[in-house]
């Protein structure tokens, strides 16, 4: 026992700078300990530095580990772990336990290493919304159309995926440039840089850009990383436009005053009165490219999502099919309209269609959490 | 092989020497001649998926400066914008009225990529403007626009090039030089098959949904009625727009089979059978489409279906990579001719072609690639040798008017047909040929006189 408490001692620990959208994790701390039935357990401890979490806009908080400078990063399952993980709504100092190392083999691993992310999501609480048609080209006929859908509570990314985030997923993960494109290393349009042995650089002021030349496989693979997954297309729209009550049907005390509405803040144009909303086509906006994201917070969603419009359109995990024979079917949706389209463009309904291997500086995405595991 | 009835190799030889450019056309729009080294200024006209496609491959050539794009639906700018970025290094000026474009001296062509109902509109304005055309396929909406655009590309002196690139591929050459040489025998029929799975399209919520905005829904009605705004793609089966989802495909096929019997022009006879069988959403034009054309004694079967899944087309990842298909009986889009000597499988996407003998003996069988750059290279070279192009609009009309001939048979009732190719209409069938050319809403008119 003397000689296993000393492996405890040794658990390497890890912390990330806050930056680019990571929220402001500190002090990470990783202690091996023993329980007196439950065999080993982990006990992290981290300082979450976010002055304004709440229920509505919490964090959601992820870890991933290995066991050794030499072994790869591996994300540590939710349903693993205990204490103020997943979804978490207040800041100061926290704490949570990982169970179950003893079936990992991990209980004598004193290289072992924590890295403690996370990111803010607002919540989206369960409940009836109107679901509208999308005009236009991307509209899958093979679907069941609905004026209105029930979903379940969800908690979805604030802001689009950055490019430091993705920088950062990259450099824990990139093997043979694996979820980069060379374009990607435009510093205009995108600015990661592949350098020797894939160390993965920013191109400077660009980390909280969206990341975009994703494909559709990139997008995923990055959430998989943070144990996350794409929005839907309808929770993509109910994000924007907000259920019938703005705190679900389970209370029903707010309702939702503009229910169909076109855009995250209402139905006036982006481009309305000379005030620009979102970051539409042309540089009018105040960006003639992409825009750090969070630059139009005044005009989020009714559950504060920023930039849900504009900027990078976002790829959902919707299929578009018109025919189920080769080359016309895989498609993905894509929402939201981009920095290259007009004002029209970034509503509520609009939708494009993507091949799930096309890398474009257009297309971006966000993240979405759809159960707790608390 | 017989002379007549069959493919005779005097009319071949005749037929291919136009398909292969024998009749210089010099342009009187000295503005937009190219030079050799010159790049061609190119716009598109219709930013969907497939004008997407076709204008990204353009733009990454290196004789080519892509200067616009053009859709009624600001909406759809975004995507083929970034894709044309990114391959010559600059955007493309984004305008919604096409009118703008055509009016810009710098064009030298463009690339029609609208549905149906706007094809020969749009292209016919295209050569009036001085500007040379790609237009997709069907090349045209009714079979009296294919005459007006032939009427315009000579009139204007332009290059019209159909997006019907199969014709472009060597062994479709290969092929058509086999049965010339006679190994195959007479042949007397050729069946074509273009089989599909489509989904079948949900009720809509509503009858009609309010116009976007940035959508001038008017103009994209052009010369079709203004039908209450529906943001679904049911006016694919609508006449009013569309040939149907069969024709937009099968052309290709109907193209390949025309080419592989020497490019005859009309039938003599035109015969449907079929209908909305299985697909029973609503749609106007058939789901299921069998139709015979008799040329002489040469018959033509043509099977089309929108719900068979066991017939399937050549995946992406398999074409063009030298394989014949595994199973030519499950192909999809697949073509037989059958001569007295021979049987030959002829095959889409780069699917090559296969002869058998009278003991089922496989003689011959050749893979083949697809073809869409050469089909490209063909339509800039023509641009500026003034030469007819390998798809001109002579052989967009004739392929496309067999399309158009099939659907008039099921509208007026699945009725046999003859037809008078000299006047390009049916014999004493005046309930037919009222198909045969659109009202048309103005201001969006083609006139006799293009």
């Amino acid at each position: 026992m003397k000689r296993f408490l000393s492996a405890l001692i040794l658990a390497a620990l890890a912390c990330l700078p806050a930056s680019a959208q990571w929220l402001s994790i500190n002090n990470v701390t990783a202690k091996l300990e023993n329980s007196e039935m439950g065999g080993a357990f982990l006990k992290i401890e981290y300082d979450l530095g976010v002055k304004d979490l709440s229920p509505a806009e919490p964090a959601y908080v992820f870890a991933r580990y290995r066991e050794s400078a030499t072994a790869g990063w591996k994300l540590i399952p939710q349903q693993a772990l205990r204490g103020d993980h997943d979804i978490v709504e207040s800041t100061g100092k926290k704490k949570m336990l990982w169970w179950g190392l003893g079936s990992l083999g991990l209980t004598n691993a004193p290289q072992l290493e924590v890295r403690v992310r996370g990111i803010r999501v607002v919540r989206v609480p369960g409940g009836e919304f109107k679901m509208k048609f999308v005009p236009g080209g991307g509209y899958d006929e093979s679907r069941t159309q609905v004026e209105t859908a029930t979903l379940p509570t969800f908690w979805m990314a604030k802001y689009e995926t950055t490019i430091g985030m993705y920088a950062d997923y990259l450099n824990e993960t990139g093997k043979d440039g694996r979820g980069w494109d060379k374009h990607m290393a435009n510093a205009e349009r995108c600015g990661i840089k592949r350098g020797e042995g894939d160390v993965y650089t920013i191109a400077p002021g660009r980390e909280k850009f969206p990341i975009n030349y994703v494909s559709w496989y990139d997008a995923t693979a990055f959430l998989d990383w943070c144990g996350l997954r794409l929005p839907t297309e309808a929770e993509w729209e109910k994000t924007l436009r907000g259920g019938l009550y703005l705190d679900g049907d389970e209370a029903k005390k707010v309702p939702n005053p503009k229910p169909e509405r076109k855009y995250p803040w209402g139905d006036e144009a982006p481009d309305a009165g000379g005030v620009w909303r979102c970051n539409a086509d042309g540089d009018a906006d105040g960006f003639a490219g992409l825009a750090p994201v969070g630059s139009f917070d005044k005009f989020n969603s009714p559950y504060g999502a920023c930039d849900i419009v504009g900027n990078v359109a976002e790829l959902t995990l919707d299929w578009y099919a018109t025919s189920f024979h080769a080359g016309l079917d895989g498609y993905r949706m894509v929402r939201g309209g981009s920095f290259m389209d007009p004002p029209a463009g970034c509503d509520a309904v609009t939708g494009a269609t993507q091949l799930p291997v096309k890398r474009s500086s257009i297309s971006g995405f966000r993240a979405l959490r759809d159960t707790r595991t608390k | 092989m017989k002379p007549s009835d069959s493919i005779s190799r005097r009319q071949f030889v005749t037929t291919s020497a136009s398909v292969l450019g024998t009749f210089a056309i010099v342009s009187q729009h000295k503005a937009h001649a190219v030079g050799a080294n010159e790049k061609v200024v190119i716009g598109l006209m219709g930013c969907g998926g497939r004008g997407t496609y076709v204008a990204t491959m353009f733009a990454n050539r290196p004789d080519v400066d892509f200067a616009y794009i053009c859709d009624v639906d600001t909406r759809r700018f975004s995507r083929v914008r970034d894709a044309i970025e990114e391959a010559q290094g600059k955007p493309p000026k984004a305008v919604q009225d096409f009118r703008k474009m055509l009016e810009d001296k710098r064009v030298d062509a463009i690339i029609n990529a609208t549905p149906d109902h706007w094809h020969a509109l749009g292209s016919i304005m295209a050569c009036q403007a001085g500007k040379d055309v790609y237009v997709e396929k069907p090349m045209t909406h009714s079979a009296w626009e294919g005459r007006k655009m032939i009427e315009a590309a000579a009139k204007y002196k332009r290059v019209i090039q159909v997006g019907m690139q199969s014709r472009s591929c060597q062994y479709l050459r290969d092929a058509c030089d086999y049965i010339r040489s006679g190994k195959l025998g007479d042949v007397y029929l050729i069946r074509v098959f273009n089989m599909m799975q489509h989904p079948m399209r949900k009720t809509p919520a509503a009858e009609s949904a309010p116009v976007p905005a940035g959508f001038d829904y008017e103009t994209w009605c052009g010369p079709a009625p203004v039908v209450p705004y529906d943001p679904s793609r049911r006016w694919l089966d609508r006449w009013e727009f569309s040939c149907g989802a069969i024709a937009g495909d099968a052309v290709h096929q109907i193209d390949l089979a025309r080419c592989l019997i020497g490019d005859k022009p009309y039938p003599d006879t035109v015969s449907h059978a079929g209908g909305v069988c299985a697909l029973t959403d609503g749609r106007e034009i058939p789901d299921t489409q069998m139709i015979t054309f008799e040329y002489g004694k040469l018959t033509m079967l043509f099977e089309s279906a929108l719900w068979t899944p066991y017939m399937t087309k050549t995946p992406m990842d398999r074409r063009d990579k030298g394989q014949l298909p595994p199973n030519w009986a499950f192909n999809a889009t697949r073509i037989e001719v059958l001569g007295t000597k021979g049987f030959m499988y002829y095959g889409r996407h780069g699917d090559g072609w296969q002869v058998f003998n009278e003991k089922a003996e496989s003689v011959i069988a050749a893979p083949g690639r697809q073809a869409d750059k050469e089909h490209q290279d063909n339509f800039i070279a023509c641009i500026k040798n003034r030469q007819k192009p390998t798809a001109n609009a002579e052989q967009g009309h004739y392929s496309a008017l067999l399309c158009h001939l099939g659907n008039i048979s099921y509208r007026v009732g699945n009725k046999k047909l003859a037809f008078d190719g000299a006047t390009e209409t049916f014999k004493d069938a005046p309930e037919a040929n009222k198909f045969l050319k659109r009202t048309y809403r103005a201001p969006w008119v083609i006139p006799d006189n293009v």
